[in-house]
C-alpha cells in the first residue's frame, strides 16, 4: 500500500497539492465568520451532482418538460428528494452568495489587491441568478412559464437590441420547443461550463491573497485543516440539513403544467427576486417606464457595486464607509421590499384565491396524469383542459357568476365585489346574488330545500333589480309575470308547515328526495333504488297525509318521471318540467333555453346561452362539471364563502333549519 | 496556486508569511479533531452522493409499471388475456408456396409518462406451410437484435449485420447465432375463438434475449 501511494505520489505529486490544498495558513485561528465562501462552492456541488441525476430523466421539450418533470417527482425512486434538494439547494445558494457578499463589503475584502477577485466574484453572481433564472422555467409548470414570461419581456425592453436579445432567449418570436431546449443548454451546459471556470479563478485568486484577516490576534495561527476545514464542513452539514427537510418535508412544487390559454394569476417570481418586483409595482418607478425601472436602475446599482474597489481606493477610508452605507441601504431596501411584497400578498384575497386555485389545478394535474391512461402524448395540459373539474368553475365564473354563486364565492373563490364610491372613498363590498347560490345543485339537501323552503331557497332573487322593479308595478296595480318565491302555487303548496313538513309525511318526504336526486342521477351520490322507487310513486300520485293530501307534483309537473326530452311550447304544461329535473340533459337545455315554455317561459330572467357566447365543448363541461360527472378527486375544494355573503347581505336568506332530520 | 507573495499584502502582517517553517509553528491538532474533520467531510459528501446513487439506479429499484385498472386500452380488443395479439392479415392472403410475409404486430405499450395505444411494437414472419399450418417467427435475429430478411436469391433467412443466416423454417444454417430464430405461438381464430378454419391469425408476441442459446423471454 505504502510503495504504491509512494509510486503514485511520484507520478503525479499529489502529496505536494494535497499539502498546498490543505496546509493554507489561518492567521489569527479559524473562525466561523470564514465559512462563507466554502458553504458556497459546497451547495454548488450538491447543485452538479443533484443536476445531472435529474438530467438523466429530464426530457426538455413543450409536451414532455412537465410531464418528466412529474414523472421525477411522483414516480421515480428518492425523485422527490433528489428534485427537492436541486429546488432548496438553489435558493440556498442565492441566500449563502448575498451573505459572502456582504460580508466581503464589511470586511473590506474588496479592497486593493483583491479588486480582481471582487469582480470574479461579482460575474459568478450574475452566473448564480442566470442559472436560477433559467432553471425556473425548465418544468414547464404556470409558475415558471408566467414569471419567466415577464423576464423575458422585460429584456425585450432594453433599448434598441431588446428584440433580439428577447428573441435569442427563446430560440423565436414565442415560447416553444427551442425555448426549452435552449434554456437548458444554458442551464444545464454553458453556465456551469462558465461557472466552473470563474470558481477556479476566484478561487485562485483568493489563495494568492490569503485570507482577509478579521483580526489576527484573535488567536494563535493555525492551518486551514483540520481547524477550518471542520468549522466549514459543520456548516456545510448545517445547509444539507436545511435544504434536506426541506426537500422531504416540504418538496419541490411543481404547478400545473404551462398552458398560454390558461390564465395564471398567481404568478410571482422567485421569492429572492421579489424586491425587484415589488420594486416594479411602485407608481412612481412605474411611470419611469419598464427600460428604466427594469434594467437602467438595477444596472446602475449594479454598477455602482462593481466600482466599489476603485471607490474605496479614490477616497480612501470614505470611500470604504460610503461602499459600505451603499450596502446596507441595499440590504435593508432588499429586506424591506421582499417582506412588503409578502405582506401584500399574504393580505390580498384576490392574491390568496389565485393561490388556492393554482394549488387547486396542480393537485388535479397530478391526479389526472397518475391515472390509468397515463398522459396523453398531446401533453398534460389537454389534461386540465378537458377536465370538468378544471374548467367547470372557470367558465362558472366567466357566465354564471355575475348572478348565481357557488358556496357564496364566483366560482373560483373570490367574492363577487364592486366599487363604490361612497362619501369620495372607494371601497369595495360584496355584491349581493340576484340568483341561487348553485352548490349542492341536484344533491338531496337542495331537492328537499326546494320541496319544504320553496321560499328561503329561491330568496336570492329578491334582490334583483327586475324583481323589486315587477314587485313595483304589481303594487302600482299592473299585471306582472314573475317568479316570485314568496307569492306562487309552488311557495303556498312548500310553505305550509301542516302540509308536506308534517311530521307523518316525513317517510314519503325522504322517499321524494331520493327519487328527485336519483332523477337528477348527478356522480358520487350513491341512491337508495327501492326508496327512489317508492319516491317516484309519491311524486306521481301523491300519496301525502295532512294539508298535502290530494296534492302531488306531477298533477302541475305534468312530465316528471320522464327522462328529460326538450318538449315543444305546444306541448308544455305551462310549470318548468320537471322531467330529469336537475340531470346533465335537462341542465344543457335549460341554460341553452330558459326561457323556452317548458322551463320558465316569460318568467324567465336568465339570459339564454346560445352556442355563440358559450361554445358545445364549454357547455359540456359546465353542465359535467355540475352534475359533478368527472373522475373522482381527492384535491381541495374552494372555501366556501356563504357565510360571508350572509353576513354582508342582510337580504340574503336565513339559513332556515330543516324540519326533517336528513 | 502559488506560494504566498507576503509583499503584496497590505496588512504587512508578519504571521501571514506562510512559509511552511516558521518560527512560530501555527497549533497542531490532536488526532480527534483530524478524525471529526474527515467523518464531517465524509457526510457532507457522502449523502447528497448516496441519494444520487439511488435515484440513478432507479430503473432497477422501481416495481416495473404496473398499469392500473380501468383505463382505456384500445388494443384489448385484439389481444387476449393469453397474451396472444390479433394481426392485421387474414390466412387467405399469405402465399401457398411458402414465401414468408412481414405482417406488423400492433400494441399499447407504456412508455415513463406515456401510454402508447395500437402502436407498432415489432414484426413477425408469417409463413404458410405446404400443408396449409401458419408459422410465425420473430423478426428479429436472436444474435444481437437487427432485423433478419427475407433473402429471394437464397431462399432463406438472413441477417445483414454478423451474416447470421437461417432456413425459412427459422432452423440456424451457420454458427453465428447462438440458437434457431424465435417461434412464437399461432392460434387461428374466429371471432377470436379458436378454430383451424378461420381467418384471423392470432400470435403470442414476445421478445426473447439476444445472444444466448436457451430462448427466455425478456
Amino acid at each position: 500500500m505504502n510503495s504504491f501511494v509512494n509510486w503514485l505520489d511520484h507520478r503525479t505529486g499529489f502529496r505536494q497539492l494535497l499539502h498546498e490544498a490543505l496546509y493554507e495558513r489561518v492567521p489569527g485561528g479559524a473562525r466561523w465568520r470564514y465559512v462563507w465562501g466554502s458553504t458556497l462552492v459546497f451547495t454548488f456541488v450538491i447543485q452538479a451532482i443533484s443536476g445531472l441525476m435529474l438530467w438523466t430523466a429530464y426530457s426538455p421539450s413543450t409536451r414532455t418538460a412537465w410531464e418528466s418533470v412529474f414523472y421525477i417527482q411522483h414516480e421515480m425512486y428518492l425523485g422527490s428528494v433528489v428534485r427537492g434538494i436541486h429546488h432548496f439547494a438553489a435558493q440556498a445558494m442565492v441566500e449563502l452568495m448575498a451573505i459572502h457578499l456582504v460580508q466581503v463589503i464589511i470586511d473590506g475584502a474588496y479592497r486593493a489587491p483583491r479588486e480582481v477577485n471582487f469582480w470574479l466574484g461579482i460575474i459568478l453572481m450574475q452566473i448564480v441568478l442566470g442559472l436560477s433564472l433559467t432553471g425556473y422555467l425548465l418544468p414547464w409548470d404556470q409558475k415558471g412559464y408566467y414569471a419567466t414570461q415577464v423576464t423575458t419581456n422585460i429584456m425585450s425592453a432594453t433599448t434598441v437590441v431588446g428584440p433580439q436579445v428577447q428573441v435569442l432567449a427563446q430560440g423565436g418570436t414565442s415560447y416553444g420547443h427551442l425555448t426549452l431546449t435552449r434554456f437548458f443548454a444554458m442551464h444545464a451546459g454553458i453556465l456551469p461550463a462558465l461557472l466552473i471556470g470563474f470558481l477556479a479563478l476566484h478561487i485562485c485568486m483568493f489563495r494568492r491573497h490569503g485570507l482577509t484577516v478579521h483580526d489576527p490576534a484573535y488567536a494563535p495561527d493555525t492551518w486551514f485543516w483540520p481547524d477550518q476545514v471542520l468549522r466549514d464542513a459543520i456548516a456545510c452539514l448545517a445547509v444539507l440539513a436545511v435544504v434536506l427537510l426541506l426537500a422531504v418535508f416540504r418538496g419541490a412544487e411543481l404547478s400545473a403544467p404551462a398552458d398560454p390559454a390558461t390564465m395564471f394569476d398567481a404568478a410571482r417570481p422567485e421569492w429572492y427576486f421579489l424586491f425587484l418586483f415589488r420594486f416594479l409595482k411602485f407608481h412612481a418607478v412605474e411611470s419611469l417606464g419598464l427600460a428604466v425601472a427594469a434594467i437602467i436602475i438595477p444596472g446602475i446599482l449594479m454598477g455602482i457595486l462593481t466600482v466599489m474597489p476603485l471607490t474605496a481606493s479614490i477616497l480612501g477610508a470614505a470611500g470604504h464607509s460610503l461602499n459600505k452605507a451603499f450596502t446596507w441601504i441595499m440590504t435593508i431596501g432588499i429586506v424591506g421590499l421582499t417582506g412588503l411584497a409578502m405582506y401584500e400578498d399574504a393580505t390580498d384575497t384576490d392574491h390568496q384565491a389565485a393561490l388556492a386555485e393554482a394549488h387547486r389545478d396542480a393537485g388535479r394535474a397530478r391526479e389526472l396524469a397518475s391515472g390509468p391512461d397515463k398522459i396523453p402524448v398531446e401533453g398534460a395540459a389537454s389534461l386540465l383542459r378537458q377536465d370538468p373539474f378544471t374548467q367547470g368553475p372557470r367558465l362558472f365564473a366567466r357566465h354564471c357568476s355575475s348572478c348565481h354563486r357557488y358556496q357564496g364565492h364566483d366560482g373560483r373563490g373570490s367574492l363577487v365585489t364592486e366599487f363604490s364610491d361612497a362619501a369620495g372613498k372607494q371601497t369595495s363590498a360584496i355584491v349581493a346574488p340576484t340568483a341561487v347560490d348553485l352548490s349542492g345543485f341536484g344533491s338531496r339537501e337542495w331537492m328537499r330545500s326546494v320541496v319544504v323552503d320553496y321560499r328561503g331557497h329561491f330568496a336570492w332573487l329578491k334582490n334583483a333589480g327586475w324583481y323589486q322593479q315587477a314587485r313595483e308595478k304589481q303594487a302600482a296595480g299592473e299585471a306582472v309575470s314573475l317568479i316570485d318565491p314568496d307569492n306562487s302555487e309552488m311557495a303556498d303548496w312548500s310553505g305550509d308547515a301542516a302540509a308536506v313538513s308534517s311530521p307523518e309525511n316525513a317517510e314519503n318526504l325522504t322517499a321524494l328526495v331520493e327519487f328527485l336526486a336519483a332523477e337528477a342521477g348527478h356522480g358520487g351520490i350513491g341512491i337508495d333504488q327501492a326508496l327512489a322507487e317508492k319516491g317516484r310513486s309519491v311524486a306521481l300520485n301523491g300519496t301525502w297525509a295532512g294539508g298535502a293530501a290530494g296534492t302531488s307534483c306531477a298533477s302541475c309537473h305534468s312530465t316528471l318521471g320522464n327522462a328529460f326530452t326538450p318538449v315543444s311550447d305546444d306541448a308544455a304544461d305551462g310549470y318548468p318540467t320537471l322531467a330529469g329535473y336537475a340531470s346533465a340533459a335537462w341542465l344543457r337545455d335549460f341554460i341553452r333555453h330558459p326561457n323556452a315554455k317548458r322551463h320558465y317561459g316569460s318568467k324567465n330572467q336568465m339570459p339564454e346561452y346560445s352556442p355563440q357566447q358559450l361554445s358545445d365543448p364549454e357547455l359540456d363541461l359546465l353542465v359535467r362539471w355540475m352534475t359533478h360527472d368527472y373522475a373522482p378527486t381527492t384535491v381541495a375544494e374552494y372555501a366556501d364563502r356563504l357565510e360571508l355573503i350572509r353576513a354582508a347581505i342582510p337580504t340574503a336568506p336565513a339559513p332556515e333549519p330543516t324540519s326533517q332530520p336528513k | 496556486m502559488s506560494a504566498h507573495d507576503s509583499s503584496s499584502q497590505p496588512s504587512a502582517d508578519e504571521n501571514s508569511d506562510s512559509a511552511p517553517c516558521q518560527v512560530s509553528q501555527p497549533v497542531r491538532r490532536s488526532a480527534v479533531v483530524h478524525l471529526l474533520t474527515a467523518a464531517v467531510s465524509f457526510v457532507i459528501v457522502g449523502i447528497p452522493s448516496a441519494i444520487a446513487g439511488l435515484f440513478f439506479l432507479d430503473p432497477l429499484l422501481r416495481k416495473r409499471g404496473v398499469r392500473a385498472a380501468g383505463g382505456t386500452a384500445t388494443a384489448a380488443a385484439r389481444k387476449d388475456e393469453a397474451g396472444f395479439i390479433r394481426l392485421s392479415v387474414s390466412g387467405a392472403v399469405l402465399p401457398h408456396d411458402g414465401t414468408p410475409v412481414l405482417v406488423t404486430v400492433q400494441d399499447d405499450i407504456e412508455d415513463a409518462w406515456n401510454y402508447f395505444r395500437d402502436v407498432p411494437v415489432g414484426s413477425v414472419w408469417l409463413r404458410k406451410s405446404a400443408d396449409g399450418r401458419i408459422t410465425a417467427l420473430h423478426s428479429v435475429c436472436p444474435h444481437l437484435g437487427c432485423s433478419v430478411n427475407y433473402r429471394q436469391s437464397a431462399g432463406d433467412f438472413y441477417c445483414p449485420c454478423h451474416t447470421s443466416a437461417f432456413a425459412l423454417d427459422g432452423q440456424k444454417t451457420n454458427q453465428i447465432p447462438p440458437r434457431n430464430m424465435d417461434s412464437l405461438e399461432v392460434s387461428i381464430r374466429t371471432d377470436g375463438r379458436e378454430d383451424p378454419a378461420g381467418a384471423e391469425i392470432w400470435v403470442k408476441f414476445q421478445n426473447f434475449r439476444k445472444g444466448v442459446s436457451e430462448k427466455t423471454p425478456q
